[in-house]
């Protein structure tokens, strides 16, 4: 049977269950990746531009200032609960925080596996585009045509 | 006649076996196993409670009104202690009269006609609060029934009430509830498992025949085990989840508790099938187990002969507690004396479920969880700003652990993190399903511990979330792989005023619930010397 890369520490962390917190120190850093934050938008209304800019510029703004980019940001909870849109108290922040931490970092885990046994998931270019495009019945400049969509009326 | 209930402490014991040391534990086979004879003094096979009442009534022996009297004054009786419902029906006695008169008239009955049924809280059932243990739908009484209860109904099953739970679903010791804590029946002290520890408490403490739980990550496994119950997760898609409110959809099912293998097979047939408002459940074939559940004196001596059962190394390793090890391979020498041919199996995969299992369910959770948003049902807190309103009902609604759950999976779904967490959970299950699937083209079953440990006590692991999650590690696999198991009693270990029971879980290939069933059952018949009822209920007639 196949084997996989998986540390023992791993195997600690999410097996053994009374030594989860030992495991829990050695599993800290996150996988090496980077984010792609998409930055501009071509057709909005201008208003759902403007929250939208606003929320990527707050997404980036907390990965810029990360020192390490290899690093996922930790769990903002006040965010995290204002997008789940659940109200929480500071002291239900203060408490929860930490615990989501823990978990979080645990889960983190998963990102060491390495997927070599798994089906890669890269695009192929088909060859033959020209038979594809012979079908069409009407194609102009990498477009298809159709009767107008939009009417005045 | 139970009259009176004590604290643990001065409960009477049950004539089970003794303890001989401080780890001597108490399991299959522990007297011989290399063969199948026992003590003579042994305990008698567990009976099944629908066979029997659908035998007893046919007879005239009893009534459908008097199985339904003693089952509701018991629960008077312990509901004090074990707090396992929500919700007790005022329909009942209505029910069982109905029944008696049906067979008055000579009419026909179905197969669970005046079979008292529980019924976990987050399984919609009409006119009957359903909450989930939520405060989110406090006295919310759903419009319609669940599927699977509309079938129960339809067969001659009486619904007694609506069974506590982990809020939503989520926890492992039904201390999540918002409304009350479930004992264990075995010892007051400790928990009945989760989430579906009402149902499995009150199978076991007897308050009703069987009941209906979900399973998740192995919310009816594991309560099975700590209480001592047989616990049923079939396969995906066995089951319609109509009605079933939605924890996390590519894991949820809807499984069964009884106190035999042959009522939650029953009771599993009862409820399976396809469903045209559940577009995941299957149109396989449902076979007839009832043919599965020989009598015990009509057995070979070597009756499950060339079964092939592949113990899975991962779960018997370091880390699980030693008397739930040795119950482990007791069982599986158990087994061997039957016939089966037994070896061990490696699951590379094994440990990586956990975390993946923790990243889905969270996942799926935060979005399912969206719909209580305090406008269409449910309790609403009213503001001057819809998501103000939104905000408020639900950080007034849900408890800590179902806010803490979201909030992580609205993490793992956030931009950026997505293929970190979530696709790296996808892939995981894509290995686990592959292991189970190469384990199980060379065994039938596949064998495990239900749980690390058994019950632990109450307020245990209340506030360390991962000790709790790890519970979870022999359960949340079989989820991610969609696969049927079964977890029956197979042992006891020390703990609470006789000993605490140990769950075998049994593992099989997807829509193979027949051949758990048929193993299942013969392992439970010839396990003598045993007896998996509580000390509660110890001075019961």
């Amino acid at each position: 049977m196949a084997s996989y890369p998986v540390s023992t520490i791993e195997r600690g962390c999410v097996f053994n269950l009374a030594m989860a917190t030992r495991a829990l120190l050695a599993v800290i850093s996150a996988s090496p990746r980077t984010i792609k934050i998409k930055t501009s938008v071509s057709s909005c209304s201008s208003l759902r531009l403007q929250r939208y800019s606003r929320k990527t510029h707050r997404i980036a703004r907390s990965f810029s200032s990360d020192t390490n980019p290899s690093l996922l940001q930790p769990p903002d909870v006040s965010r995290l609960a204002e997008t789940a849109r659940i109200s929480l108290t500071p002291a239900e922040i203060e408490e929860c925080e930490p615990k989501i931490r823990q978990v979080i970092d645990c889960l983190s885990s998963l990102s060491k596996l390495e997927g070599g046994n798994l089906r890669e998931d890269a695009p192929e270019t088909f060859e033959n585009r020209d038979g594809i495009r012979a079908s069409i019945p009407s194609f102009e400049d990498a477009y298809l045509k159709v009767p107008k969509v939009l009417n005045k009326e | 006649m139970l009259s009176t209930l004590h604290p643990p402490r001065s409960l009477t014991l049950l004539p089970l076996r003794r303890f001989h040391g401080p780890k001597t534990i108490v399991s299959a086979a522990s007297t011989s196993p290399a063969t199948t004879t026992f003590d003579a003094a042994s305990v008698s096979p567990p009976q099944s409670q629908i066979l029997n009442t659908r035998r007893s009534l046919l007879s005239g022996e009893t009534t459908a009104s008097e199985l339904a009297k003693s089952h509701l004054s018991r629960i008077r009786l312990t509901e004090p202690q074990l707090k396992c419902f929500l919700h007790v029906s005022e329909n009942v006695l209505k029910g069982a009269q109905e029944i008696d008169q049906r067979i008055a008239r000579g009419e026909e009955l179905g197969p669970l006609a005046g079979v008292l049924i529980g019924v976990k809280d987050n399984i919609c059932t009409e006119g009957m609060p359903s909450t989930a243990a939520s405060r989110i739908l406090e006295h919310y009484r759903p419009p319609f029934d669940a599927t699977a209860v509309k079938k129960i109904k339809e067969l001659g099953g009486i619904v007694v009430g609506k069974t506590n739970m982990d809020e939503f679903g989520m926890g492992s010791t039904t201390e999540a509830s918002a409304f009350q804590v479930t004992a264990n029946p075995w010892d007051l002290t400790r928990v009945p498992g989760g989430s579906s520890g009402g149902s499995a408490a009150a199978v076991a403490a007897r308050q009703c025949m069987v009941s209906l739980g979900s399973d998740t990550g192995g919310s009816v496994r594991q309560p099975a085990s700590f209480c001592g119950v047989v616990g049923l997760k079939p396969t995906y898609g066995r089951v319609s989840r109509f009605g079933l409110m939605a924890y996390a959809s590519s894991l949820d099912v809807i499984g069964c508790f009884g106190s035999t293998v042959a009522d939650a097979g029953m009771l599993l047939h009862a409820i399976s099938g396809y469903d045209k408002f559940d577009s995941t459940s299957s149109k396989q074939d449902v076979p007839e187990f009832e043919s599965q559940f020989l009598s015990v004196d009509s057995l070979e001596s070597k009756p499950l002969k060339g079964v092939k059962v592949g113990v899975i190394r991962e779960t018997i390793e370091e880390g699980v507690d030693s008397g739930v090890r040795s119950a482990t391979q007791e069982a599986a020498s158990h087994l061997e004396a039957l016939g089966c041919v037994v070896t061990e199996v490696s699951l590379p995969s094994f440990s990586l479920g956990l975390p993946a299992y923790y990243v889905i369910a969270s996942s799926e959770s935060s979005s399912n969880l969206s719909r209580y948003d305090g406008v269409r049902y449910g309790n609403q807190v009213m503001a001057d700003e819809l998501n103000k309103l939104y905000e408020c009902s639900r950080g007034e609604g849900f408890g800590k652990e179902v806010k803490m759950r979201i909030l992580m999976g609205t993490y793992a779904l956030s931009a950026g993190y997505y293929d970190a967490y979530y696709k790296r959970a996808q892939q995981v299950r894509t290995l686990i399903r592959k292991d189970f699937k190469a384990a199980l083209d060379q065994n039938d079953i596949l064998i495990s511990p239900a749980a690390p440990s058994a019950a632990y006590k109450i307020g245990e692991k209340k506030d360390d979330p991962l000790a709790m999650y790890a519970g979870d590690i022999m359960t949340v696999n079989v989820n991610l792989a969609g696969l049927p198991a079964i977890v029956l009693p197979c042992g006891l270990v020390e703990g609470g005023p006789s000993g605490l029971p140990v769950g075998l879980q049994m593992i099989g290939a997807a829509f193979d619930e027949e051949k758990l069933l048929k193993v299942g059952h013969i392992f439970e018949q010839t396990l003598k010397g045993l007896s998996f009822v509580p000390p509660l209920l110890a001075n019961v007639a």
